[in-house]
């Protein structure tokens, strides 16, 4: 069974540096891709309430080619402890 | 300016505005969430006059025969939304993993535990419990202190003493004719205390998983336990068919669960957005909100304690919760 959508976004963060909303798009989108919850506004919703709850951090912002704003996300420690203890390591690349 | 500067000036505006829509759907969600609640507990007092609920027998069979048909039609509600967005997959796989499972026995502390208490309380104290129930993020800040290690700052402890001094003059003269009504006191006490646990175990499973599934989750498994757990427990059986063969009563409950879901579905989606301890206090304007439908619509007695005593509570409970003048200022 897959991950929640929600805990595939810090599980991904997990095994990354940084990344913004289009890359953890890109990266879930061969498993979450097929489903109407896969948007733009809910996945920047996903990481603005990790970042709420304290498992992520706002590393970086800036505008992409089109003006748009791209926001850079990492992983902080009490993320990283949460992915260690709750997903199993099979879901880890 | 450079083609950079003006790059950043415009990238750091879009990032505000970003920060102050996300801050600005948090209160509004906090806020809406304290008002629907509120409309929740006047719709299911309606649910209750109408036979057979106004003459149930017993203590327990009609305040769990209507919250659990009330949290089922909510859950069914809230099923249907989701279905809507996609994410009905999304519940079992949160149920699959140990945060999802937190979600679970917090629903059933806050469900039929909590609710199943404030709807004993309610039938026995009236509008009283409302503000009693509040006490909740009283209870909210001890646990957090116990379990989560927060620190309770001065400011915390002044609050629990404004709630505390709130539910002292709300019960210092009891309505004349009530047998019960202390023992309802005594029951929304439960209901605050259980439904603070809540807070704790949806704050310790809810980080990871959409609000909006956990809060689907939360009264879908509490209106299952309810209505096939403990309602034969309690002998409530015949009271359910009864309710549901007799229609206006099941109505208004379904009614009343869609205002319990918007109001779970803000709360959760506050908390999660502007953080546990602004949520809550925006929540529990409830109490003030309950009690105020009371009396336009169901001919509550206002008395000045009630008044007074409502007032305070929530007074007391949005500072424990945060600095009031927190609301007020601009964020970054």
């Amino acid at each position: 069974m897959l991950l929640p959508a929600r805990t595939a976004v810090l599980n991904y963060l997990y095994g990354v540096e940084n990344a913004d909303i289009a890359q953890i798009m890109e990266a879930l989108k061969p498993l979450y891709g097929g489903e109407r919850q896969f948007t733009k506004d809910r996945y920047m919703d996903h990481v603005m309430s990790l970042e709420a709850n304290g498992m992520v951090n706002l590393c970086s912002y800036d505008l992409d080619q089109n003006g748009e704003l791209r926001m850079r996300y990492e992983i902080n420690d009490d993320g990283r402890y949460a992915v260690d203890k709750y997903v199993d390591k099979k879901y880890r690349k | 300016m450079s083609n950079q500067g003006m790059t950043t000036a415009s990238a750091d505006a879009k990032m505000a505005a970003v920060n102050k829509k996300f801050r600005t759907t948090g209160m509004t969600t906090g806020a809406f969430s304290g008002l629907t609640y509120g409309i929740y507990t006047v719709l299911v007092l309606v649910a209750g006059y109408y036979e057979p609920l106004v003459s149930a027998a017993g203590l327990l069979a009609g305040p769990y025969v209507c919250s659990g048909l009330n949290d089922l039609f909510a859950g069914i509600w809230l099923t249907a939304y989701n279905a809507k967005s996609g994410r009905i997959r999304e519940m079992g796989r949160s149920l699959n993993t140990f945060p999802g499972k937190m979600i679970v026995v917090g629903s059933i502390l806050g469900g039929p535990i909590a609710n199943g208490a404030y709807l004993v309380g309610l039938a026995m104290a009236g509008a009283y419990a409302i503000p009693i129930s509040a006490l909740c993020s009283l209870f909210g800040a001890i646990f957090a202190w116990i379990f989560l290690k927060q620190k309770i700052t001065k400011r915390v402890m002044m609050g629990m003493l404004v709630c505390v001094a709130g539910a002292i003059i709300i019960n210092w003269t009891k309505p004349e004719g009530s047998d019960n009504f202390t023992l309802g006191i005594i029951f929304s006490f439960v209901a605050a205390i259980c439904w603070a646990l809540e807070g704790v175990f949806a704050t310790y499973g809810g980080a990871m998983i959409d609000t909006d599934v956990a809060v689907n989750l939360r009264q879908l498994i509490s209106g299952i336990v309810d209505l096939f757990v403990i309602v034969p427990i309690v002998g409530g059986l015949g009271l359910l068919g009864g309710t549901l063969m007799a229609g206006i009563p099941a109505i208004w409950l379904a009614v009343s669960g869609l205002s319990a879901a918007v109001s779970f579905l803000c709360w959760y989606k506050s908390n999660s957005t502007v953080g546990c301890a602004v949520g809550m206090s925006l929540n529990v304007t409830y109490a003030f909100w309950g009690v105020f439908f009371c009396i336009l619509f169901l001919g509550q007695a206002v008395t000045p304690t009630i008044v007074i005593g409502s007032f305070v509570i929530v007074f007391g409970a949005i500072l424990v919760t945060m600095n009031p003048l927190d609301l007020f200022r601009k964020g970054e």
